[in-house]
């Protein structure tokens, strides 16, 4: 059987439905609240909403699209019957990832908790959870009730009523948890109880923990999305710098272009990665300025492809027409050679696509990265290192998965290349 | 044809010197646009308004800007880029004690890069669709998508951590001192297996690919068949008629390649601590001593110049094709 696109998104959907319900179910809770508290107490509404929010609600929105779209638009959809290869099936779960990251891993990124129980975890390791009874359990309003919903979509980076445990026993009035050898008890009134039974959940870490007890699948997750948000980002600032310097030289020619072609040929010239650490270690390092770094330092290619198809095409008869019909520059660009040069301006993205999304964790790597407050896969694999004889989870994971992106691009960009132009082999 | 080479060469060695102002240009821009200046290391708010002018003049800063860049252009001409915060010493001289250990090590990785590949190249295109071939093609397009510091990391991971057959990171052991000499050779040598490995893996992938696909395509030409029809021996082909034609746009990608290597070595160096240029930049940029910065920078790109040169020349001494093609 061949494995098509809507498999994929099927497979994903159920997926996620199966192990995520409850999130599914928490989110349906919240928004009834919030539809109770918008007519009851408007101001109040008012102030729960903010940013954090935006994140689950378009996913989960998406989330609930994905069936409604199948099934309605199924005549028109036509590329999700096409068949797809394995690189393409990594970089869909990529983008998936990158839309879906609060539903797939309903975790912050940045969650820590008793460091000597939860660091350094091997994959598929386990720790026992109880919960503590929160104290302003007597308030009952309808914002304190959403406000807990709430927490349970958007998780807090740090949640003070869970106690991590490698051992838990429960006696008739008190529960002994055990961490790394020490022995600890707390009264069980203290504790949510189900029943009269305290409440133990047990948590896996599927591919481990790192050095702060962080979940590393839910860093690799977040990751995705900021290597595809510069991935993306710096494209769409390299293109659109290629694709206007390289049409006002091309069609202007003289002195422009012999300007803009020494300059083309000094950023050639310089070993990339040194220009983009000068600058960022210059302006500072931020998501922003890497993205616009890295964009900045990819048009190269760009605008040789441009400015040379620009030449080939400018004396050509349907364009001198368009200009002589009174089309503007602009116009006869976006209309006339836009659409011929589109095919190697594609195939050349994809490749530089790939190449940023490499820069950037070359670059977190480095310590020069979108900073400490995104993970990035760069960033991991750095701080893997330093704990390379005890976790070789932290290095492992991210490393393979930024080695099957890049090659999954790769693919794809020769891919397009082959089908675009034969007769390359 | 004498004439058309001069004139070749002067073209070539204009346009590097052209290239190599516009470098100077554009890290002057750079260093005038980045926030702060240097003055403000030494400017106190207790200073007197006369102190503080005589501190900013004596930095120049207070000149028209046409002149400071005048001043900056003679200045990284003659390579004084000042003075670094940290080593106390003059930039130049910093750099030029790092540069040796880049330069050797990223030459010695480029020859690795071009005898291995053509080594493999070779074998592969005796038996074109044949097991080797085809796997070597295969792991060329996993290693050129697995970037070094990955590659770095998981070698460290195995030969370092698990297997303990080489050291983690520096040139030299501890006890380096009590070596004879063949005894420090080897201390260098098995420092240096892992990031010589880290360092040529993804190039002699693409020097393989790069070659291999070459060689193919002249082995389908016509005068290939006419030869083996008038009878030489296949090695005689190979050897006179297919290999300098399958090598000569190498040099053109090898030019490249050289400027890749260069960041390459950074990260290199960084992965396994190694006393080189791009670890040197990298620590000056955490202890933000912009001047050896900006002296690294200047570095990298002079050296691409200069190697871009060398390429071009090269191409012009093989074929004289070129020459033609350098003049337009």
């Amino acid at each position: 059987m061949k494995i098509r696109i809507k498999h994929i998104l099927i497979l994903f959907w159920l997926l996620i439905l199966i192990f995520r319900a409850e999130v599914l179910l928490n989110f349906v809770v919240l928004s009834a609240k919030y539809f109770l508290l918008f007519f009851t107490n408007f101001s109040e509404a008012f102030q729960f909403l903010d940013l954090s929010l935006i994140d689950p609600i378009v996913s989960i929105s998406l989330f609930v699209l994905i069936p409604l779209v199948l099934i309605f638009f199924k005549k028109k959809l036509n590329f999700v019957k096409a068949e797809i290869n394995f690189p393409v099936i990594v970089l869909l779960i990529l983008f998936l990832a990158f839309f879906f990251t609060p539903i797939i891993t309903n975790e912050n990124p940045d969650f820590q908790k008793d460091l000597k129980v939860t660091k350094l975890l091997s994959p598929f390791s386990s720790v026992k959870v109880i919960h503590l009874k929160s104290e302003e359990r007597g308030n009952n309003s309808l914002g304190e009730s959403f406000r807990q919903y709430k927490d349970k979509i958007v998780k807090p980076s740090f949640d003070e009523s869970l106690i991590f445990a490698d051992e838990i026993n429960v006696t008739r009035d008190q529960v002994i948890y055990e961490q790394k050898g020490l022995i600890k008890n707390i009264e069980i009134s203290k504790v949510e109880t189900e029943d009269g039974e305290p409440v133990i959940d047990e948590k896996t870490f599927f591919l481990g923990t790192d050095e702060f007890g962080r979940d590393i699948f839910t860093r690799i997750i977040y990751g995705a999305r900021i290597s595809l948000l510069v991935g993306t980002g710096s494209v769409f600032v390299s293109l659109i710098i290629g694709l206007a310097i390289g049409f006002v030289s091309g069609f202007r020619g003289g002195i422009i272009d012999v300007i803009f072609s020494r300059i083309t040929d000094l950023f050639l010239a310089f070993p990339v990665i040194y220009l983009i650490i000068l600058i960022l270690a210059m302006f500072g390092n931020s998501l922003l300025s890497v993205i616009f770094v890295l964009g900045f330092s990819g048009w190269m290619s760009l605008f040789k492809i441009v400015k040379s198809e620009v030449i080939s095409a400018k004396n050509k008869d349907y364009i001198v027409s368009a200009g002589l019909l009174g089309l503007t520059k602009f116009d006869i660009l976006t209309k006339e050679i836009l659409p011929v040069i589109i095919v190697p301006v594609l195939v050349n993205i994809i490749f530089q696509f790939s190449n940023v999304i490499l820069a950037e964790s070359a670059l977190s790597y480095l310590g020069l990265g979108s900073g400490s407050s995104y993970p990035s896969w760069g960033t991991m694999i750095e701080s893997g290192q330093q704990y390379i004889t005890k976790a070789w989870w932290m290095i492992f994971f991210p490393g393979l998965i930024l080695i099957l992106t890049i090659f999954s691009v790769n693919d794809l960009g020769k891919r397009l290349n082959k089908l675009f132009n034969p007769a390359v082999r | 044809m004498n004439k058309d080479l001069l004139k070749a060469l002067v073209k070539r060695v204009a346009s590097s010197v052209l290239t190599l102002i516009l470098l100077i240009s554009f890290l002057f821009v750079l260093v005038r646009l980045s926030p702060g200046n240097p003055t403000q290391k030494f400017l106190s708010a207790d200073f007197s308004p006369e102190l503080a002018q005589r501190v900013t003049s004596s930095f120049k800063l207070d000149q028209p800007i046409a002149e400071q860049y005048f001043n900056f252009i003679v200045n990284a001409v003659t390579g004084d880029f000042g003075i670094s915060y940290n080593y106390r010493l003059p930039v130049f001289t910093v750099v030029w004690q790092f540069l040796s250990f880049t330069l050797f090590f990223s030459f010695l990785s480029f020859f690795i890069q071009l005898f291995l590949s053509y080594g493999l190249a070779l074998k592969a295109i005796k038996k074109t669709n044949g097991r080797l071939d085809k796997f070597l093609s295969g792991s060329s397009l996993v290693i050129y998508a697995t970037p070094s510091f990955v590659l770095g990391v998981f070698l460290i991971f195995i030969f370092s951590a698990k297997l303990d057959l080489f050291p983690s990171a520096g040139l030299k052991s501890l006890d380096f001192d009590s070596f004879s000499l063949p005894g420090q050779i080897w201390d260098y040598f098995i420092h240096l297996i892992l990031p010589m490995i880290t360092l040529s893996f993804a190039g002699i992938a693409m020097f393989y690919k790069y070659l291999r696909d070459n060689l193919e395509e002249v082995y389908r030409q016509n005068f290939v068949l006419n030869l083996r029809a008038s009878g030489f021996k296949e090695k005689t082909i190979l050897k006179k008629h297919i290999l300098p034609n399958a090598a000569r746009p190498l040099i053109s990608v090898a030019g490249i390649e050289l400027g890749i290597l260069l960041g390459g070595t950074l990260i290199t160096e960084v992965i396994f601590g190694l006393p080189g240029m791009g670890r040197l930049m990298m620590d000056s940029i955490f202890s933000r001593d912009y001047p050896l910065v900006v002296g690294c920078a200047f570095t990298a790109g002079l050296l691409m110049i200069i190697t871009n040169f060398i390429a071009d020349l090269l191409k012009m001494k093989i074929d004289k094709r070129m020459i033609k093609g350098l003049m337009n």
